[in-house]
């Protein structure tokens, strides 16, 4: 097609070839977002009528002396920062067995690849019985070591967060492997061979050559999971419904909630247009990495 | 250490640690199973066992009888095929203009936006958009549904598939031209067939992912069921009763179709996402 075509010809038929993908994503997201932005600077309340009042920034104000917002973004940092620690350290250890070359290497890719294959509410819902205290998975494992153990995990805020964290690394750890493997495979084969002659061992070849030429993968694949550690949603939905208190309720969560449950619309826009600039951050400093990395 | 010794050593280290990782992922799965086909009576009791003796496939039927699951199924089937369909070919036209016309700014800035708009998050445009597609009386259709689920699974796939255009070399598509070709047999002839297995790994992922999809029918549809909310409104009989007999026979029905894909595409789903890295 490049050659004959006129120039305009060409621009033309570009158009005609995306035009409908960008239709489709620009009213399902960026005019939804457009509205979310203006209604950030009203009230709208369906309870009161679905009338929309100009108030400045009284949204944006409200939202920093508001008890179950501060609640809602503390649990999302701590939920954010422990994970991320852990998919980092535990992704990383299970790339490298992911990477290694024996018989078990298809099974074990196999195996890693089904929690990312599930859908996060069924893990949460099959997660919400599992830490049930008398009849949950993980209180018979417990209990196979220490026989009088009773617990109930998410009638307690602290024990709660920490069972949400466990099955989302649970859940996300094997996929983020997986993304790694792939930035453990581009380090070529000669760089280790070379390293033994120069008689470096297992644990130096992995500090001087592994880790730093798979650390621009690791940095892009953190900006990525965090962004959606920060807009996680299906999980507390299944597992605990924000509970005990607001103690689980991640921020995505909280949202939807002032959204579609209390029908505060201007409130959860003004919330939403937060998240969006949290989310505008870290695809920024996303950007500025891949720079990086690429020169 | 005698390098047998050492051969032994790191045989032994690698295998128990496929074998923990395995057990931590499987074990969950095989306690969701035997709990679907324990009966009823026997499920609430301490400590659980592993290997019942006695089973019922009584979870399953309730299913079906109660549930009407299969509707679910059904449902989540139109829909997951119609978006397939309509993605791969809008997906296929677009990642070819975005990959042949890069010159143009306006076209590579498009493909730019397509990509960022992958990063928002359906949380924040969930509440204007369900105005918007209930002003269309889009909402609790099939329709309005397929046109969700499509532009979810559009960047991702866009991406993949213009990754795999621009492998293609430029040259081919002349030579057809100068044989006459117009341009609706160059794409239906040479790029179609000829990108089948980028094609092929992206239905497989959005697949999956649209099996998975859970926010949009729980808040775009009452009416319409799909699997994936289906699990979380199982009728209980009080509320501190969990209806774990349903529920895991439930489980068990939605993820079995996802691990025998998983077993059967296990090359192609590794290709498609350390491809993309993108989720959704």
């Amino acid at each position: 097609m490049q050659g004959s075509m006129k120039r305009s010809t060409k621009w033309k038929l570009a158009m005609l070839l995306i035009l409908p993908v960008l239709l489709i994503r620009g009213f399902t997201i960026v005019y939804p977002l457009i509205v979310t932005f203006i209604n950030s600077f009203f009230e709208i309340n369906m309870f009161k009528g679905g009338e929309a009042t100009f108030v400045g920034l009284q949204n944006f104000a409200s939202i920093f002396t508001d008890g179950k917002i501060i609640a809602s973004v503390n649990f999302t940092i701590v939920f954010t920062v422990v994970s991320m620690i852990f998919h980092v350290i535990l992704g990383l250890g299970l790339a490298l067995l992911l990477n290694m070359k024996f018989k078990g290497k298809k099974f074990l890719r196999t195996i890693t690849l089904i929690p990312w294959a599930m859908p996060m509410v069924v893990t949460g819902i099959a997660a919400k019985w599992a830490f049930n205290d008398s009849y949950g998975l993980v209180n018979d494992l417990i209990r196979r070591i220490a026989p009088e153990f009773q617990f109930d995990w998410l009638i307690h805020p602290w024990s709660a967060q920490l069972a949400v964290i466990l099955v989302d690394l649970w859940k996300d750890i094997p996929f983020f492997a997986i993304l790694l493997l792939a930035g453990l495979q581009f380090i070529p084969e000669e760089i280790y061979e070379s390293a033994k002659i120069d008689g470096a061992g297992h644990i130096k070849s992995f500090f001087k050559i592994t880790l730093p030429m798979v650390t621009p993968t690791l940095l892009t694949l953190c900006i990525f999971f965090t962004m959606w550690r920060i807009t996680m949603y299906d999980l507390v939905y299944a597992m605990t419904s924000g509970g005990p208190g607001d103690s689980t309720s991640l921020l995505a969560y909280r949202i939807a909630v002032e959204a579609f449950t209390n029908l505060n619309i201007g409130y959860a826009s003004a919330l939403a247009l937060m998240l969006f600039l949290i989310m505008i951050v870290f695809s920024s400093i996303n950007l500025l990495f891949i720079k990086k990395a690429q020169y | 250490m005698s390098a047998k010794q050492k051969r032994i050593l790191t045989f032994i280290f690698r295998w128990s640690l496929t074998l923990g990782v395995a057990m931590i992922i499987l074990i969950p799965l095989y306690w969701v199973f035997i709990s679907s086909i324990t009966p009823r009576g026997e499920l609430f009791s301490t400590p659980i066992n592993f290997f019942p003796e006695n089973f019922t496939f009584q979870n399953y039927v309730d299913l079906f009888v109660e549930l009407d699951v299969a509707t679910m199924a059904w449902n989540t089937l139109i829909i997951t095929v119609c978006s397939l369909l309509l993605t791969i070919i809008l997906g296929t036209a677009a990642a070819y203009a975005f990959a042949r016309f890069e010159l143009f700014q306006s076209v590579s800035w498009a493909f730019r936006l397509l990509l960022f708009s992958a990063l928002i998050p359906p949380v924040i445009t969930a509440r204007p958009l369900y105005d918007f597609m209930k002003s269309f009386d889009l909402v609790d259709t099939y329709a309005g549904l397929i046109i969700l689920y499509t532009s979810l699974l559009l960047p991702f796939s866009v991406l993949i598939l213009y990754n795999f255009v621009k492998q293609i070399p430029a040259s081919l598509e002349e030579a057809a031209q100068i044989d006459g070709a117009n341009f609706g047999t160059i794409l239906f002839k040479i790029y179609f067939p000829l990108m089948k297995p980028a094609i092929a790994t992206v239905s497989i992922i959005n697949f999956i992912q649209s099996l998975n999809e859970f926010f949009t029918p729980l808040f775009f549809t009452y009416k319409i069921k799909l699997l994936s909310v289906g699990i979380t409104t199982v009728p209980r009989e009080s509320n501190f009763e969990v209806p774990w007999d349903l529920i895991s026979a439930m489980g068990w029905f939605i993820i079995l179709p996802i691990i025998l894909f998983v077993l059967f595409f296990e090359k192609n789903i590794m290709e498609g996402i350390t491809q993309g890295g993108v989720k959704q």
